[in-house]
């Protein structure tokens, strides 16, 4: 079994490190397959002094042949050194792990609501078929059409404006504070995947109640709520482990819709601006950042998955 | 929880007492059961008055083809009846009607009294958990400690004969084959010592070897035990080798009843002769098995007399329109307008 664990991880770490590798030679090579000189691309729109240009050259390594280049600019990677932003001249690396802790923030927030939101609805409407059931399946097919966006407007609109409950813009600082600052915009990030998870949740356990050991467990005298919670949702977590693990990248990424929305200084506003400035550079550490999350997240529900189904084999396979 | 322990204490003082003194009532009755589904506007009949004895210690058999009623028989025992279903009659166990107890009643029925092996063992055990918690879980509701009840689970898995029992707990389900699986099943159902073992065609998803030992298995358990047990099977030739008296189940109803040696060797139901027909028999000179002409029908859609009537060889104009009812003759009963006649002589 140990022996297997390090061999999965071993393989895993290895593909994990292939695939940044692939990324990282994709997204830095696409500055040079834009059309013309990199350095007017990495200005794009903004004047180009002397000064400027020297700068670039070097932090790029434009003087240097294409794979040369992006072996040195990969090493600076490596090393912690995304460079520097154009627009906002400020270290790459600084500015991120400046803001990481408020984008963590609101992503734990969210989680944590999706957590409760979506398993307790997708609970309720399996056990409690009729107008429980109805509701969420109408709320999960708006929530999932309705994107982040229209979400905080809404939410902004209500809570804020009209009943001042929540601050309308601003992250807060120190704990209770960020937590009444990010209240509105966790919901807003929040409330699409609640309901993609309540669905998942829903269906995992109709599932699950269909089984014939959870009519064995009632016919030896466990009470229901036992039989719900041992066999019927332990038996569905599978499905609703491997959703959450592909939501945490997703969530990442939508952060930046609200993070905008409700002027939150965090990664993902950070990602639209440096995006809309043709911040280059900011966008190439932003997307490293998304694609090693993405998949350190799928890490973690493959190595969940033979602790929840002793028969898949670490990996996926069912025995 | 408190009524629980005070229901298992009970139990534990009284049983032999109560097993002695109500020696007059049977083990397990069900009289004139009728269970109906809503469907549609009309509700369909599954069962339709029947009526059954099990007797303390006795093994009983209920045979019939697919479809005829005998699992939903057997989990109106338990008072595992399906959803908006309605009944009438009684199932007594051990004089305690079931399908009018309350909650409390219903646990303590299905955590003391009445145990029931499904027919697929793969299906009937959670595969997410180990063995050791499905052996033990039974014994844990009724409130005994983790160490104990693993040890009482270790004691029934060498009773059925599973090797490295203290191991076997820790594994999964799936890591045994059917036939182990099966007996860990077994195991599990007499964990709490029941007076009633439902067996729901428990060797169906086995192959023939494992079939014989996973019988012999119940039937020496049964009589350490002193278990009494309903054998549901669609094999006659093996409800005649290990049942006491036979109940032959078509179409919701009870057609015949008999002790086992008697109905194998003189059928009175044209339906009971044709199924034994249909049964491959091993001995030498015997005729070779002939299928049942037709299909089975459900009750639903069964004429308005005899369910049997439409591939029944000897049905006369009346079979149709008139429904026979159960008559007792020397040995048992059946229900057959023409039996007098003598048909099958
Ligand atoms: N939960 C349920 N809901 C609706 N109908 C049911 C339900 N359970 C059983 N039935 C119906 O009751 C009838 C009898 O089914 P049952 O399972 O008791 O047959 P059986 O004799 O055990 O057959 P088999 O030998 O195939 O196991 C069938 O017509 C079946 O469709
Ligand atoms: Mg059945």
């Amino acid at each position: 079994m140990n022996r297997n664990l390090l061999r999965f991880l071993a393989g895993r770490v290895v593909g994990m490190v292939l695939v940044l590798f692939a990324t990282s030679f994709v997204v830095f090579s696409a500055v040079h397959l834009a059309p013309g000189d990199p350095v007017t691309f990495l200005m794009r729109g903004r004047p180009i002094t002397p000064e400027s240009r020297a700068v670039l050259t070097a932090q790029y390594h434009l003087d240097q042949p294409f794979l040369k280049q992006y072996f040195l600019w990969l090493g600076d990677v490596l090393s912690g050194d995304f460079g520097r932003s154009v627009q906002f001249h400020q270290d790459i690396s600084t500015m991120i792990t400046d803001k990481l802790p408020t984008t963590l923030f609101l992503v734990v927030y969210a989680m944590v609501i999706i957590a409760v939101l979506g398993l307790a609805l997708g609970i309720l409407s399996a056990l409690r078929p009729g107008l429980i059931d109805k509701i969420v399946l109408v709320w999960t097919g708006m929530a999932v059409a309705i994107p982040s966006y229209i979400a905080a407007i809404v939410l902004l609109s209500i809570f804020s404006v009209k009943l001042g409950w929540f601050p309308i813009y601003g992250a807060g600082e120190g704990f209770s504070d960020m937590l009444w600052h990010l209240t509105l915009p966790a919901f807003a990030l929040a409330l699409m995947f609640a309901g993609l998870l309540a669905r998942v949740t829903r269906a995992s356990m109709l599932d699950e109640l269909s089984r014939e050991h959870v009519e064995v467990a009632r016919a030896r005298g466990v009470p229901e709520g036992q039989v719900i919670r041992k066999h019927v949702l332990r038996n569905a977590l599978g499905p609703i482990v491997t959703v959450v693990g592909t939501m945490v990248a997703s969530m990442l990424v939508a952060t930046s819709i609200v993070e905008t929305a409700f002027s939150v200084q965090g990664v993902g506003s950070l990602l639209i601006k440096s995006v809309t400035a043709k911040d280059f550079p900011v966008v190439q550490a932003v997307t490293l950042l998304v694609v090693a999350v993405f998949m350190i997240a799928n890490l973690i529900v493959d190595l969940l998955q033979p602790l929840i189904d002793p028969r898949v084999a670490l990996g996926g396979d069912q025995k | 929880m408190a009524d629980t322990t005070k229901s298992t204490t009970k139990k534990k003082n009284s049983v032999p007492a109560t097993r002695a003194a109500d020696s007059a009532t049977p083990l397990l009755a069900l009289d004139d059961v009728t269970l109906r589904l809503p469907d549609g506007a009309a509700a369909r009949p599954i069962l339709d008055g029947v009526s059954l004895r099990v007797e303390r210690g006795e093994t009983i058999g209920l045979v019939g083809e697919s479809g005829s009623g005998k699992s939903v028989a057997c989990r109106t025992v338990l008072g595992l009846l399906p959803k908006n279903a309605r009944t009438t009659g009684e199932v007594r166990v051990e004089g305690t009607d079931v399908l009018t107890a309350g909650p409390a009643g219903l646990r303590d029925l299905r955590r003391n009294k009445v145990s029931m092996v499904f027919q697929d063992p793969r299906a009937s055990v959670n595969p997410m958990r180990r063995v050791g918690d499905f052996l033990t879980e039974g014994l844990r509701l009724g409130g005994m400690s983790k160490k104990d009840a693993l040890a009482r689970a270790e004691e029934l898995l060498t009773e059925v004969g599973i090797r490295d029992p203290k191991g076997a707990l820790r594994r999964f389900p799936h890591e045994f084959s059917g036939g182990m699986l099966q007996r860990v099943v077994i195991a599990a159902a007499l964990t709490s010592d029941p007076a009633l073992l439902l067996a729901d065609e428990p060797t169906t998803a086995l192959d023939v070897t494992t079939q014989a030992e996973v019988v012999g298995i119940l039937r020496r358990l049964q009589a350490t035990h002193g278990t009494g047990m309903l054998f549901v099977t669609h094999d006659l030739e093996l409800a005649a080798a290990i049942c006491d008296r036979i109940y032959v189940m078509y179409a919701g109803r009870i057609v015949e009843s008999r002790p086992a040696a008697e109905l194998f060797a003189r059928p009175r139901h044209p339906y009971t002769a044709a199924l034994l027909a249909s049964t491959p028999r091993l001995e030498e000179g015997a005729e070779p098995p002939t299928a049942i002409s037709g299909r089975p029908v459900s009750l639903a859609e069964a004429p308005t007399g005899c369910a049997f009537a439409d591939r029944c060889a000897f049905a006369v104009d009346r079979c149709r329109t008139e429904k026979p009812a159960l008559v007792e003759d020397g040995t048992g009963a059946a229900a057959c307008l023409r039996v007098e006649e003598g048909i099958l002589a």
